[in-house]
């Protein structure tokens, strides 16, 4: 994981935009965090740059 | 093997970024054991460039591919003719390889995404460590295994200098003092002795650079008159 | 046989003083003159470094030359980090030619150490053969078997670490020193000592060589001082009582200077001379050797 966040780093993305969560298969709460968070990253961070329809310039 | 690492992204986005196709050229041999320029490195590069392309607005084509070595012109066969058809090719080999490459594909444009570092061995998961210096008079059998030339920072071979401490060498605490590895080696081997003796001053000429070695039992004379360049 | 003026002094049985003065960054060398007058008379030889730390400085065989037309007795110190073979033989007939009777071959810190970090270390020789290097060319021909015209006459010196801190390290300065007297070494400089029973017991593994071992001193400025070189040099160990009455003391430069006298006295029956590093505080020579009794 460390090392993704890092290779995002390298080109330019935001590293939060991945994250690893280890929930057992039966913690329906945990897993809800952690879509929250995501979710909540997902929208600070703004649209992912990477999405941008193409043929648009930056 | 050969250890070498991947270059700053930035240093390799810089010299691709111009290009319209690239193909990021893998190696299976050394660069593949030390986790630089395997299939698996030229895939997770092939992503980060395909990424930092479309951030910048830009639209290179970027492919990839891994050959057993690019030090053995053989094992170029099977791309070279589809290599012709790029813009650039992005080499993930040692500088021998990058090197061949371009002779190879000659005039594709072949850029270097590794750095070479040194001719070392696996210490750990992660972990290489320089072992030789390749200075061609190996003397390895003096000093218990244990080499001089490339453990010690200076180089000497009568026996450390003044700064050795807590066994550490001058230039940093996280290196081993090669003499103090030494000497223990050869007490362990009863050897202690023959430190007494003097090392002969080092003969350069054997590390004359561009280097070559021929080994006149394979050699053909037709093949020689060929290669002579 | 050499006969230069340092030679005579260990000759004559005395108890050779000798220091150490570092050359600046730059051409001025006002300051280098102003530390010989201070010097002259009170010391038999003075050291000049060779891009002390690794920090390029004025060269010491120029420092040389002009501290003989001030009237003092040189001694030529030449690392192995920055000159490959052909310089260090060619430096050598220079410094001869220039009046420079005395050096000592050192190995030389990397050049990691100073303010050029990226240079290329060199380190074609060492020091052991580095002074088989001086041998020979006082024996009148070059590392290659050609005969000079005209050859120096050096009395050469080495450099020794007894205060190296483990078995190894220890143990393998003591075979290094013999093979440079075995090279050619005349006299040793030591390392800075601060334990005179450290310092014994270290004479005692080289009396037999019958050599003039020269112990190295430097005088402490501040408790500071001595825990930086504690940390960071090799073979430096300022025991705590000295750092404490460094702490302690009120006026720190006469405290300084006081310990580093005493320590001569406790060394002087043990060796054949001392050797004063005090980079930097050169002007302060003259005082330690009247507090030492060796004025």
């Amino acid at each position: 994981m460390q090392q993704a966040k890092k290779l995002l780093q390298e080109v330019g993305i935001e590293p939060e935009r991945v994250e690893m969560f280890n929930i057992g298969a039966s913690d329906a709460v945990l897993f809800a965090r952690a879509a929250d968070q995501m979710t909540e990253s997902a929208r600070r961070l703004g649209p992912n740059p990477l999405k941008k329809p193409r043929g648009e310039v930056k | 093997m050969i250890i070498a690492e991947r270059k700053l992204f930035e240093q390799i986005w810089e010299s691709i970024k111009d290009r319209k196709s690239v193909l990021i050229l893998g190696c299976g041999t050394c660069v593949s054991v030390c986790q630089s320029g395997g299939e698996k490195e030229v895939g997770l590069l092939a992503s980060e460039l395909r990424m930092k392309s479309k951030l910048e607005g830009k639209e290179i084509k970027i492919e990839e591919a891994t050959i057993e070595r690019q030090c053995d012109k053989e094992f170029f066969d099977s791309i070279k003719d589809k290599a012709k058809e790029y813009d650039a090719i992005l080499s993930m080999a040692c500088g021998a390889g990058v090197q061949f490459s371009a002779e190879v594909l000659e005039p594709v444009v072949v850029i270097p995404a590794l750095n070479t570092r040194f001719i070392g061995v696996t210490m750990d998961e992660g972990i290489w460590a320089e072992r030789c210096r390749a200075c061609g008079n190996c003397v390895l059998r003096d000093y218990g295994g244990i080499c001089p030339i490339t453990i010690c920072a200076k180089s000497l071979v009568n026996g450390p200098c003044g700064g050795s401490k807590n066994g550490k060498c001058e230039a940093s605490q996280e290196k081993d003092c090669a003499w103090v590895l030494i000497y223990n080696r050869l007490k362990k081997q009863n050897r202690l002795d023959e430190l007494r003796r003097w090392a002969p001053l080092k003969d350069y000429t054997t590390q004359t650079h561009p280097g070559r070695y021929v080994n006149e039992a394979y050699r053909k004379p037709e093949l020689e008159a060929k290669n002579v360049k | 046989m050499s006969n230069s003026k340092l030679k005579q002094a260990f000759d004559s049985g005395k108890f050779v003083v000798t220091a150490e003065a570092g050359p600046l960054k730059g051409t001025e060398v006002d300051e280098m003159a102003e530390i010989a007058g201070v010097l002259k008379g009170k010391v038999d030889a003075v050291n000049v470094t060779d891009q002390q730390s690794s920090v390029m400085r004025l060269g010491s065989m120029v420092i040389c030359h002009l501290l003989k037309d001030w009237g003092l007795e040189p001694i030529f110190q030449l690392t192995c980090r920055d000159r490959n073979r052909i310089a260090l033989q060619s430096d050598l007939l220079s410094a001869w030619v220039l009046g420079v009777e005395n050096c000592v071959a050192l190995t030389g810190d990397l050049p990691s150490s100073g303010d050029h970090p990226q240079a290329k270390p060199v380190y074609d020789l060492d020091s052991v053969q580095l002074l088989q290097v001086i041998r020979n060319l006082n024996e009148g021909h070059d590392m290659a078997g050609n005969e000079l015209k005209g050859k120096p006459d050096f009395f050469a010196g080495a450099v020794v670490n007894p205060g190296a801190d483990t078995e190894a390290a220890y143990e393998l300065q003591l075979m290094k020193l013999e093979k440079k007297i075995a090279a050619g070494a005349r006299f040793f400089q030591t390392q800075a000592i601060f334990n005179p029973d450290t310092f014994a017991r270290f004479m005692k593994r080289v009396e037999q060589y019958k050599i003039p071992v020269l112990a190295g001193v430097i005088p402490l400025k501040s408790a500071g001082m001595a825990r930086f070189m504690n940390k960071n040099v090799a073979g430096i160990n300022v025991p705590e009582p000295m750092i404490s009455r460094m702490t302690k003391a009120e006026d720190k430069t006469k405290a300084g200077i006081e310990l580093c006298a005493e320590l001569i006295k406790s060394l002087k029956g043990m060796c054949q001379g001392v050797h004063i590093m005090a980079i930097g505080w050169e002007k302060k020579v003259p005082d330690i050797l009247d507090v030492a009794g060796l004025t």
